[in-house]
């Protein structure tokens, strides 16, 4: 009946096997169109010319692709004794090394290897698929990919191919459709429409002949699931199309495959060549009375294409534009014919389940979605790539584990799933289920496998402007909804971008974007607003803070950020400006610029914990501008030449306001009213002005003298400063609001936070800001012997390497109830506590103190193990049930934080929390009493430096609207600088050695000697060589452009 | 004439409104037939629906908001047309078509006679919203390249109805869709002007447009109408004059005229300017001394007789007008064959 298959059948298997008999060395290389773009052919020709360099009787194989995209170009070598070793990240030197080391002399490159396949180990190389990026996958659809030659059917033969067919031609149509149906098979495509149904509908139909097509034509950006198994296994889709075609009685299967997929094509044909002359079809296959034959339809890259209808009109030859239905292509579809549309991975999977069987297949996924489902993980994710998975798998198992987690090791922020039509999930829902129907509660759909992956750098707003201008572009313009509305959304979405939108426009948005999803007269249109409809969804204060505030929080929507250095600086520091100044020498400008608004740039350039630095554009590709060094470079200079900030020409006499608290907050609203003419008084209640940096921020960190001298330039510029009296105690309310036009209350957070547990007013046991406090000034704590820190922020780090350099201290250790990883306190410093022989109990939590006649004797601590992530992103701290243990300690320093205490603003009739917070206006700071603002710590707990000044700068701006009787109300606009300097041009040389610099420090043990600044300055030379190395993203605006050529020409 | 039998009768209830219609009639065809307006752009009764304009949403009980232009009527089916969601969708829908669209409707030709005015109106617009949404960043040229009608782009709503009608009545398909999205436009053939391309000039599309987008050139609005026969060739096509005073402004086809259902050629829909032209002939004329004169109807008639009898034979011959009715043509050969004796007959055979 069919001999030419079955001598067909019998050679492929013979030649399989003696392919795999270790007789003579096998090279499979991933040459799929991803693995070529990654440089695969070179790789290829180097295997081919090593080994033949070498006069070895090696088989290369190029087969498709495995699927590690991180990993390309990728290949698989099989020479004895070792197992199949799987290799990534090649190029030409690297295969020679391979070909040397490997199949030559028998010793594995561990070092280039991804892992081993199948059975037996090589020494030290893991089994591929146990490792983290495999071990989840299930393998189906994509199985034979990467392993079989995709242009010789025997390799598709000896691994099962078309046994499926020859088990469906014995079934018969109706039992195929049985098996179908019991196999729970939804289609691939992205409805996820039972296909056993839609083939019954078919079947049923009337109508002569019935038409089959194959739908390859993906188009979603960031997908290429189908691509990839067209070019790994073109004829598992062929077979998956015989069968289907057998089972509705068509007689003709066309397969609609774009253009753009050269390879695809190539190997389909290829493909389809060989099927025919095998003789698995045309007429009467196999004398079943089965006639079938194919036609291959190249797209034009439409992407509305996808759409069935609109597919079928373009293989009828008219535009690609679809039809209303129903009818349904099942009862009416290409010629008018019944028309069976599938997707690729679909036709896959049913020749998969008629070669292994409905329960097979439905032994993976779950009820809802049976079997395995391919995706192309993508985005800023570790190990982007081609994964098969279950259904039914959650999102942060496939981000987390198989994709490896965020890109740059951040929090995942969002996963869109279902390409421009799907919708992004945010990262707070990664344990939706991946299947049908969770996706689609998520607010997003299935599709056809697109899965990109967000983290903080990507702007919600930016994500849907891309995708609706995606849409926009490929709408077809047949129906008013889409052609129109996707235009909108995309305008209003831009003008968002660029600091135009408003509040209502977020509205419109959401108007405009459920019209187009219920009126639109296709797929396309109608989910085109998905991407927009979820963002505004799930992140509605992202857009929240671009229309209202003119923010882009991950600095990216450049009208708005301008360059993102000034953009997050809470005081929109502008340092391009500085930077530009710096590149060209002019140092003295550079302060002018820093210290016009910020009177206390030495501090800054300190202890800043530079946000600037962390949306740094130099940072994408190399290490952002060492921006602080910058500052403390100009900061530095200003004060060894004796620059301070100019006072004015005529000290301020307008009215007084009064200020309670020295501390950072405090002193930029001081100077920042002073400079609009008022005549600000500060209270401080310390001896000292400066709060808590001159207080608890340690002198190797934080000279005093530095801080000092900037406190004596602020009340140069006409600010008065009384300490040593605290509002409410020593100076009555009343007098307050008697003599002053408005208060602002920036008292901070000192109240230092208790464990809560027996035993802490042991002798021994202090808060850490009173350490820290008593050793600023002089004092003698009397901290000694072995000595715990609670907390992992600034202040526990801060007094652990206080503790280090006191005398009478044997030993420190930071108690810390989570990892490393999720510490606050500044990396650098937890790594110079390192440094300086600070030990740290991670994951342990103090349960109780053991005291024995008051005086501190040790902890009890209880083990912690990292759970799911909280609000912050960090992974939450749970018990270990049994694994408590001691740390015997002499002293024992609390530093889990500060808390404010603000009772004494109920004298202004503000109402204050239990907690001890003044609660004021998140934005205009002002309290519920006229005239009374709070802001900084004594609002928020304990925040930034940085973050109180922003609160003082802010306050400054709205108390003055206040007396000027103004509405009280913050205004906003995108970010800018106040000039745009023209950017340094540099030498070839330069841009080549262009590295960030290092500060010096003193070196150990020097520094543990006493409590001189440990990090030093840059020099003048590394300075400047740095400012030129930065971007200038702030010439990059349509007006600094404008600004900049109009400059150039007039 | 239709000679089908009569469709089977379907009762459906629309609104609050229980109705007949035929049945294989659409949703939307029914609730206009029976004076329910429903918001369209892109329906019309001669052609098939297209189903784009989105505008006929109903809320079907049972199944949901669908485009009632491609939606069968069925038994007992209850429809309405107005829901707080479709009135939403709808108001979306408009503002977006007007966002884009000229706002000169009082210079516009179709000013009160527009279907995107009256879904406009139907539907509400929110003047605030509507200036939000305002761009004019595409002004796009006009084709004035035809002699009878305008093409303006800028008030195309892309309904699709001039397409159809050229294509599936007219069976011309000297116009489609170009380009795609929001650049999608109706064009021709290499985008050529349309006097250029293989456009006959019929003005059937422009008969049709929802809106001023395709505009009949020196239209006026009748003060009255006329019903007549067209004076062209002899198929009889019904016509409705438009007069003002004694002058004919404009020319439609008669729906009820069952020899052209309102069609009309270029002819019967553009060519009346004759009638007023200065040199059309109003009396007959007799050439007396090599110059033509004035003369009566019995003159002339005489004069002809007169002719006639001098000339039988072969040395008669007629040729007839093609605008003469087959009856009128038939008396004529009569004449010439059975009175001049003579089989020399021809016609003129075309206008």
């Amino acid at each position: 009946m069919k001999p030419l298959f079955e001598e067909a059948l019998r050679r492929a298997r013979d030649e399989w096997r003696e392919l795999h008999d270790g007789r003579a060395p096998l090279i499979l290389v991933g040459a799929a169109t991803c693995g070529r773009s990654a440089g695969a052919l070179d790789v290829l020709d180097a295997f081919r010319s090593e080994t033949r360099r070498l006069g070895m009787d090696a088989r290369i194989v190029e087969t498709g692709c495995l699927g590690p995209c991180y990993a390309e170009p990728i290949a698989c070598v099989l020479a004895s004794p070792n197992p199949l070793i799987c290799y990534g990240d090649l190029d030409r030197e690297r295969a020679a090394r391979i070909v040397l080391e490997h199949v030559e002399g028998g010793r594995p490159a561990k070092d280039l290897a991804l892992g081993s396949i199948g059975e037996g180990r090589a020494d030290g190389i893991p089994d591929l698929f146990e490792t983290p990026g495999f071990r989840l996958q299930v393998r189906r659809v994509l199985g034979n990919c990467g392993f079989i030659d995709p242009c010789r059917i025997s390799h598709s033969l000896a691994n099962g191919g078309y046994a499926g067919f020859l088990h469906a031609l014995e079934l018969g149509p109706e039992r195929v459709i049985g098996e179908i149906k019991a196999s729970g098979l939804r289609g691939r495509g992205g409805a996820g429409f039972p296909t056993w149904q839609k083939w019954r509908f078919c079947r049923d139909a009337k109508g002569s002949p019935k038409y089959l097509i194959c739908n390859a034509d993906e188009g979603d950006p960031g997908a290429f699931m189908n691509r990839s198994l067209l070019e790994g296994d073109p004829h598992s889709v062929i077979e998956g199309m015989l069968i289907a075609g057998f089972a509705l009685g068509a007689s003709e299967g066309t397969i609609y495959c774009r253009a753009e997929y050269p390879l695809a094509l190539e190997r389909l044909d290829a493909a389809l060549g060989q099927a025919r002359e095998t003789g698995l079809f045309g007429a009467d296959i196999f004398g079943s009375g089965f006639d079938f034959n194919f036609k291959i339809k190249e797209g034009a890259g439409a992407f509305v294409c996808g759409e069935e209808t609109a597919l079928i009109s373009s293989i009828e030859g008219g535009r690609g534009m679809p039809r209303p239905r129903p009818p349904f292509p099942a009862a009416s579809g290409l010629w008018g014919k019944p028309t069976i549309i599938n997707n690729v991975e679909t036709l896959a999977s049913v020749a998969l389940i008629l070669r292994n069987g409905a329960e097979w297949f439905a032994g993976q996924g779950t009820a809802e979605g049976r079997g395995t489902k391919t995706f192309s993980l993508v985005g800023k994710v570790k190990r982007p790539g081609l994964v098969e998975v279950p259904l039914g798998i959650s999102l942060r198992s496939m981000i987390e584990e198989v994709g490896g987690g965020a890109a740059g090791g951040g929090r995942v922020k969002a996963v869109q799933t279902g390409g421009p039509s799907g919708g992004c999930i945010p990262g707070e829902k990664l344990d939706t289920p991946v299947d049908y129907e969770s996706l689609k509660a998520a607010g997003s759909i299935m599709g056809s496998g697109g899965m990109v992956v967000m983290d903080d750098s990507t702007c919600m707003v930016d994500f849907a402007r891309f995708f609706l201008d995606f849409a926009q572009k490929e709408s077809c313009g047949e129906c008013a909804p889409c052609r129109l509305g996707t235009r909108q959304l995309l305008r209003i979405l831009e003008d968002v971008t660029r600091g135009k939108g408003s509040v209502a426009d977020l509205g419109l948005l959401r108007e405009i974007g459920e019209g187009v999803r219920k009126a639109a007269l296709c797929g396309l249109g109608q989910t085109a607003p998905n991407p927009v409809l979820t963002a505004l969804r799930y992140f509605p204060g992202e857009f929240d803070d671009h229309v209202r505030r003119k923010k882009c929080p991950a600095a990216v929507c450049k009208e708005l950020v301008s360059s993102p250095c000034q953009h997050v600086c809470p005081i929109g520091t502008e340092a391009p400006v500085y930077i530009a100044h710096l590149a060209a020498g002019r140092i003295k400008e550079a302060y002018e610029a820093i210290s016009r608004d910020n009177p206390l740039p030495s501090m800054c350039a300190r202890v800043c914990h530079h946000p600037c630095e962390s949306k740094c554009q130099a940072g994408k590709w190399g290490s952002p501008i060492a921006i602080r060094a910058l500052k403390r470079f100009a900061a530095d200079f200003a004060a060894s030449c004796g620059m301070r900030p100019a006072p004015p020409a005529a000290m301020p006499s307008g009215p007084r306001v009064a200020i309670a608290g020295s501390g950072p907050s405090g002193l930029m609203a001081a100077f920042r009213l002073a400079r609009m003419g008022y005549r600000p008084t500060v209270f401080e209640a310390e001896k000292i002005a400066g709060g808590a940096p001159a207080l608890y921020i340690p002198e190797y960190r934080l000279p005093r003298l530095i801080l000092d001298a900037e406190i004596g330039a602020i009340e140069s510029c006409g600010v008065e400063i009384i300490t040593g009296t605290r509002v409410g105690k020593d100076l009555p309310a009343e007098a307050i609001r008697k003599e002053f036009a408005a208060f602002y209350a920036a008292t901070g957070a000192h109240k230092p936070k208790r464990l809560g547990l027996p035993g802490e007013d042991a002798h021994g046991v202090m808060d850490a800001l009173s350490f820290l406090k008593e050793v600023k000034l002089g004092m003698e704590p009397g901290i000694r012997g072995r000595v715990g820190v609670v907390g992992g922020g600034n202040a526990a780090v801060d007094a652990a390497r206080t503790a280090a350099r006191l005398g009478g201290v044997e030993s420190v250790t930071v108690i810390y109830r989570r990892t490393r990883e999720e510490m606050t306190a500044f990396r650098g410093e937890v790594d110079a506590a390192a440094e300086e022989g600070i030990g740290f109990e991670f994951l342990a939590v103090p349960s109780g103190i053991d005291a024995k006649g008051g005086v501190l004797k040790g902890v009890r601590c209880g083990r912690m193990r990292l759970g799911s992530p909280d609000e912050s992103g960090r992974r939450r701290p749970v018990p270990v049930e049994g694994e408590d243990f001691e740390i015997s300690l002499d002293s024992l320093l609390v530093a889990i934080g500060g808390e404010p205490d603000g009772r004494y603003a109920g004298g202004f009739g503000v109402a204050v929390g239990a907690d001890g917070r003044i609660p004021s206006d998140p934005e205009t700071f002002a309290t519920s009493v006229g005239g009374v603002f709070a802001g900084g710590d004594a609002v928020t707990g304990t925040l930034s430096v940085i973050d109180a000044m922003a609160a003082g700068k802010a306050a400054a701006e709205i108390i003055d609207k206040f007396v000027r009787g103004e509405p009280v109300r913050r205004e906003y606009r995108p970010t800018r600088p106040s000039v745009f300097l023209p950017a340094a041009v540099l030498t070839e040389e330069e841009m080549e050695s262009a590295a960030r610099p290092v500060q010096p420090s003193i070196p150990l043990p020097d520094r543990m000697d006493g409590f001189a600044e440990v990090e030093g300055g840059l020099s003048r030379e590394d300075a400047v060589r740095e400012a030129r190395r930065c971007l200038r993203c702030d010439l990059e605006t349509e007006d600094a452009k404008k600004a900049l050529l109009d400059a150039k020409h007039g | 004439m239709d000679d089908r039998p009569p469709a089977k009768r379907i009762r459906l209830t629309i609104d609050s409104a229980s109705i007949e219609a035929a049945e294989g009639s659409t949703v939307l065809a029914a609730a206009l037939e029976n004076g329910i307006y429903v918001p369209h752009l892109c329906h019309h009764p001669d052609l098939e629906p297209a189903g784009v304009c989105r505008l006929c949403l109903v809320d079907l009980a049972g199944k949901g908001i669908v485009v009632s232009c491609k939606t069968p009527v069925a038994e007992g089916m209850a429809v309405r047309t107005e829901t707080p969601e479709i009135a939403s969708i709808r108001r979306v829908i408009i503002e977006l078509l007007l966002a884009n669209h000229p706002w000169d409707c009082l210079s516009c030709g179709r000013n009160t006679d527009c279907k995107l005015q009256q879904a406009a109106r139907h539907a509400g617009v929110d003047e605030s919203r509507l200036k939000r949404l305002r761009r004019t960043d595409r002004v796009l040229p006009l084709d004035r390249s035809n002699p009878f009608f305008t093409r303006d782009p800028n008030k195309c709503v892309l309904c699709g109805v001039c397409v159809r009608t050229c294509a599936s009545i007219q069976g011309t398909g000297a116009i489609d869709f170009i380009r795609r999205g929001f650049d999608t436009a109706v064009g021709t053939l290499g985008g050529k002007p349309i006097a250029e391309s293989s456009c006959e000039s019929c003005g059937e599309c422009a008969a049709r447009c929802p809106t001023g987008a395709l505009s009949i050139k020196e239209s006026e609005v009748p003060a009255r109408e006329v019903k007549t026969v067209c004076p062209y060739c002899g198929c009889g096509c019904g016509v409705v004059l438009g007069v003002r005073m004694d002058r004919i402004v404009g020319v439609r086809g008669d729906r009820e005229n069952p020899v052209n259902r309102g069609r009309l050629c270029v002819k019967g829909r553009f060519g009346h300017a004759f009638v007023r032209h200065k040199d059309r002939l109003r009396m007959p004329l007799l050439k007396r001394n090599g110059k033509f004169e004035e003369i009566s109807w019995d003159d002339a008639l005489d004069a002809a007789a007169a002719g006639f009898g001098m000339r039988r034979g072969d040395a008669f011959a007629l040729l007839a007008s093609a605008k003469s009715a087959n009856e009128d043509a038939y008396a004529a050969q009569k004449f010439a064959r059975s009175v001049m004796g003579s089989n020399n007959v021809d016609h003129c055979a075309r206008l």
